[in-house]
């Protein structure tokens, strides 16, 4: 129990760091001076103290709205798999479940969006809409395929399972798995090349779209809120696809846990370093790739058992 | 006629059902009366309609069922033409539709019934089943008794006249219509095949499924596209009476393949759907019939702001909205989480191909639920959220005391649903077990009421109870720290880079849908117009300009438009025929004299290609000349 609790609390913790992370990384790629690894924190302080400024078109929706956007998120944290083999885990939620705490945070952001009567809202909610409508089917496929693997519809159970006994022989299927969830992770999170989540500028942007209207305590919910998505894409990522190390020391685990997200955070930010964002009408080119991938992944493990 | 009615499991829970979704209806329609001008019409047809309803789901025989579905359809029909003074280009085609599509399933109906009762109609279901297990084409009564039931149902390719029979309808009666009247049909589709076809093809159960994945994708496309929120929850309907078929389907497919748990499951899954889609649906049209009844227009874009000046409406709406797009933890998501558990059992299929199918089941379907979720973000908040984008928004108010109540019932229903999941789920399994399949309760909560569990091996689990305290702990916890800190608020406008925050700016429902809409192009076919009153001889400089883009459905422009084309050739030779002069007629005579000459020598004597055309050739010539005639 104690282990579970405490990697809840380092993920929750190391949320914000994460990001800034990708942030230096890409910083010190391009030459320029590196921000400090704790901008995300200075960040949320910052916001907490500020007064907040509610719009005068904006309903109660954007009273409710951020609390909505970041709790079920956190609920979320609960049901990953476990870093440490002997560490307690909620064995049964399935990817279903977790798909569907994800886009109730995303149904109440879009809400959000809608609300202050801006037009950069809905634009913001209208692209999100569009992009996490073609998520939702590569995602359920994705980590069905990899529970068919692990041999349990259970997120977290699939993860341990995966620890145990490594799919050597449907190596085909879990690298296709893998390379369709790492898009996931791209354009759940809104990273270049689905959206750049620095531009404020309104041919590119997604996610600060929706939030352009959002100030003080509000901006800081909505903003962890997004850390904590990216460190949930990175844990399954960290779990699912990179499945070893559970066994040593608990706490030498734990760390080799947090290694591997600060991994996936390195990748996403060599990615964002090399690529350019894509047009909107592109996107759901790179979703057709993660979908596919997805139906290839399971066809090979059902066609071919490999 | 002792067996006019009759009273199993399947009839109470459907009846249970029906009373769920018409008591709240009642309570609104009520309010509601004071905007209809002929009452006693209204009245009249719409308690009948209910009865009716009653009657289709307790009848014992095929008479009862068949004269109660007739009632049940024509009262409907009359109930559609309740305000047809107020739009007769709108609701008196779309009233004829409803009566043509709901006929076109009745007369397979009545086939099936003439077959399968050996023409006498007081005979129950049982003796029924004897005399179609002797019958020697079963497929034939199966495709009878879906053209009948799924064109009442709304399954594509049948769902056409939902869009415009929904709309059209005062808005309890959609409510009654799309929430309760739909789901007869699915009862029609429970009691005929378990109790009259017990022997299903393993193809029954496929085509079932692949309807429905075509309905679920097919519905909620278009429900994108529309701007008339009633015909943006009618199409809804489609994807949801998909979802439904998609667990009936699988469900059928199973038990051809002698799982009989995972059938059992995808039933109750399919039964539970169709339970909550009866709440939350009546509850969206409610919801749209306030809004409608308070400004006086379909049209989405007309609308904006109203959660200000309508909280109930907002929020029992915002419930129904959250509930619909399969979110956790309501009972839209528990229903759609057993059908999407039932369709991950499919690797214990052994057959390669089918298990190759089924992915494609679970990609549709979840390419719905996301669709669903835009569909609605789209519907809630252009409807309730931002500034009102019209007069008749600005003037709307609160619904008068009584339809609030029907609401809140209905809103009542839907948390129900939810929190005693298990209760539903126990009398689903009764029902099931009547009917003679395997009880699997037990296995979905064998540990307590918390967790419900899939029945496929090593499948997932899930608490509708659970989740929601814990959202409501965290939302708690996080507003509290808020409360803590003790935070200065200030209003003030949205930042509009520097202009004035104004109604015309905000995004349209044209435009939130319009990403989507540009990738599905291919299949929406918009018709644009872009009207634009350039400034000078500047191309990107306007002073006014107007977008307007117009989908309509690809079945009912390809097939059914199709259809009417060739109904109106011939009906065009027929009223040709009917006005020859006389002498063409004893020319006609002559040729028919021909023609069974003819036909008598090709068929009774010996064939030969070359007889056959040089007869045809006289045949046509003789008919060119003595009847055509020439062309004036």
């Amino acid at each position: 129990m104690i282990f579970y609790i405490t990697t809840i609390i380092i993920m929750v913790l190391i949320a914000p760091i994460l990001l800034s992370f990708i942030k230096m990384v890409k910083m010190y790629l391009l030459f320029k001076r590196p921000i400090s690894i704790l901008q995300g924190y200075k960040d949320v302080s910052k916001l907490i103290t500020k007064e907040t400024i509610i719009s005068k078109e904006a309903s109660d929706i954007t009273r409710i709205a951020p609390f909505l956007v970041l709790s079920p998120l956190l609920l979320v944290l609960f049901f990953l798999p476990p870093a440490t083999s002997g560490a307690f885990y909620v064995s049964f939620v399935d990817a279903f479940t977790i798909t569907g705490l994800i886009t109730l945070s995303t149904f109440f952001l879009m809400l959000l969006g809608l609300d202050s009567a801006s037009s950069f809202g809905g634009l913001g909610s209208s692209r999100e809409a569009f992009i996490s409508a073609l998520v939702e089917p590569a995602m359920i496929l994705t980590i069905f395929s990899v529970s068919m693997m692990a041999n349990n519809l259970g997120v977290a159970q699939a993860g341990v399972n995966l620890a145990k006994e490594f799919p050597s022989n449907h190596m085909a299927s879990f690298l296709f798995a893998g390379i369709s969830f790492f898009i996931l992770l791209i354009a759940e999170n809104g990273r270049i090349p689905v959206d750049n989540p620095e531009t404020h500028l309104e041919l590119t942007m997604v996610h600060e779209a929706m939030i352009l209207d959002i100030t003080g305590f509000y901006l800081a919910l909505i903003e962890s809120a997004a850390s904590i998505k990216f460190v949930i894409f990175a844990s399954l990522f960290a779990s699912l696809f990179m499945p070893f190390g559970l066994d040593l020391n608990p706490w030498l685990s734990i760390l080799l846990f947090v290694a591997k997200l600060f991994f996936v955070a390195l990748l996403v930010a060599l990615i964002e370093v090399n690529t350019a964002k894509l047009r909107l009408f592109k996107v759901p080119n790179l979703l057709g790739i993660a979908i596919v991938f997805a139906f290839l992944s399971l066809i090979t493990f059902y066609v071919l058992g490999a | 006629m002792n067996n006019f009615f009759q009273f199993d499991m399947l009839s109470l829970i459907f009846g249970l059902l029906i009373a769920l979704g018409a008591i709240p209806n009642i309570l609104y329609s009520k309010g509601y009366l004071p905007h209809i001008d002929r009452k006693a019409h209204y009245n009249i047809h719409y308690y009948t309609f209910i009865i009716s309803m009653f009657g289709v789901v307790f009848a014992g025989n095929a008479f009862s069922f068949l004269l109660f579905w007739e009632l049940m359809s024509l009262t409907s029909w009359q109930l559609i033409l309740t305000e047809a003074d107020k739009d007769r280009e709108s609701i008196l085609p779309s009233a004829r539709f409803y009566f043509l599509m709901t006929h076109f399933g009745f007369i397979f109906l009545l086939l099936f019934f003439l077959i399968v009762t050996n023409g006498n109609l007081e005979i129950g279901f049982n003796q029924m089943a004897l005399i179609a297990s002797k019958f020697a084409y079963p497929t034939m009564l199966f495709f009878m008794l879906i053209l009948g039931f799924l064109s009442k149902a709304g399954a594509v390719p049948l769902h056409v006249w939902l869009p415009y029979a929904h709309p059209s309808a005062p808005s309890p009666v959609s409510a009654l219509m799309s929430g309760v009247m739909l789901k007869v049909a699915i009862y029609g589709m429970f009691r005929f095949m378990f109790t009259v076809l017990p022997n299903w093809h393993i193809e029954w159960g496929v085509l079932i499924l692949v309807l429905g994945a075509i309905s679920s994708l097919v519905g909620v496309l278009y429900a994108l596209s529309e701007h008339d929120i009633k015909a943006l929850l009618a199409n809804h309907s489609i994807e949801n009476i998909g979802i439904i078929l998609i667990g009936f389907g699988m469900g059928m497919i199973f038990n051809s393949l002698n799982l009989h748990t995972l059938s059992s499951f995808a039933f109750i899954a399919a039964l539970f759907h169709t339970f909550n889609h009866m709440s939350f649906k009546s509850l969206l049209f409610m919801g749209a019939g306030s809004v409608l009844h308070q400004t006086h227009t379909k049209n989405i874009e007309k609308y904006g702001g109203l959660i200000k000046s309508m909280p109930i409406t907002a929020i029992t709406f915002l419930l129904a909205s959250i509930s619909i797009s399969a979110l956790p933890p309501t009972n839209g998501f528990l229903s759609e989480w057993m059908i999407f558990q039932s369709l991950l059992g499919s690797s214990q299929i052994t057959n390669m191909s089918l298990k190759l199918a089924i992915p494609f089941a679970i990609f549709a379907l979840a390419l719905t639920g996301g669709l669903a979720v835009a569909c609605f973000v789209k519907a809630y908040g252009i409807t309730f959220l931002g500034l009102h984008r019209s007069q008749n928004a600005k003037h709307a108010k609160e619904v008068n005391r009584l339809m609030q109540s029907g609401m809140i019932m209905m809103a009542g229903v839907v948390v129900a649903l939810m929190l005693f999941a298990p209760w539903f789920i126990y009398i689903f399994d009764e029902t099931l077990n009547s009917l003679g399949m395997v009880s699997v309760y037990t296995l979905i909560f064998p540990n307590g009421y918390l967790n419900m569990h899939s029945v496929a091996v090593h499948g997932g689990v899930v608490s509708p109870q659970i989740l929601l305290v814990a959202l409501m702990v965290i939302t708690l916890l996080l507003y509290l720290a808020y409360k803590r800190l003790g935070i200065k608020e200030r209003i003030f406008h949205t930042w509009a880079c520097g202009y004035d925050t104004s109604a015309r700016t905000q995004y349209t429902a044209t435009g939130f849908a319009g990403p989507i809409r540009r990738f599905f192009e291919w299949l929406y076919k918009p018709n644009e117009h872009i009207t634009k009153e350039n400034i000078g001889t500047h191309q990107s400089k306007f002073s006014q300009s107007s977008y307007e883009v117009h989908v309509k459905p690809l079945f009912e422009k390809s097939l059914y438009e199709s259809v009417s084309k060739i109904v109106n050739f011939i009906s065009y030779w027929v009223y040709r025929l009917a006005h020859f002069e006389q002498s063409r007629y004893a020319a006609m005579i002559f040729n028919l004299m021909l023609l069974v000459l003819f036909s008598y020598r090709i068929f009774a004597h010996q064939f030969s290609w070359a007889t056959f055309v040089l007869e045809s050739t006289v045949m046509l010539i003789s008919i060119k000349i003595l009847i055509i005639g020439d062309k004036k």
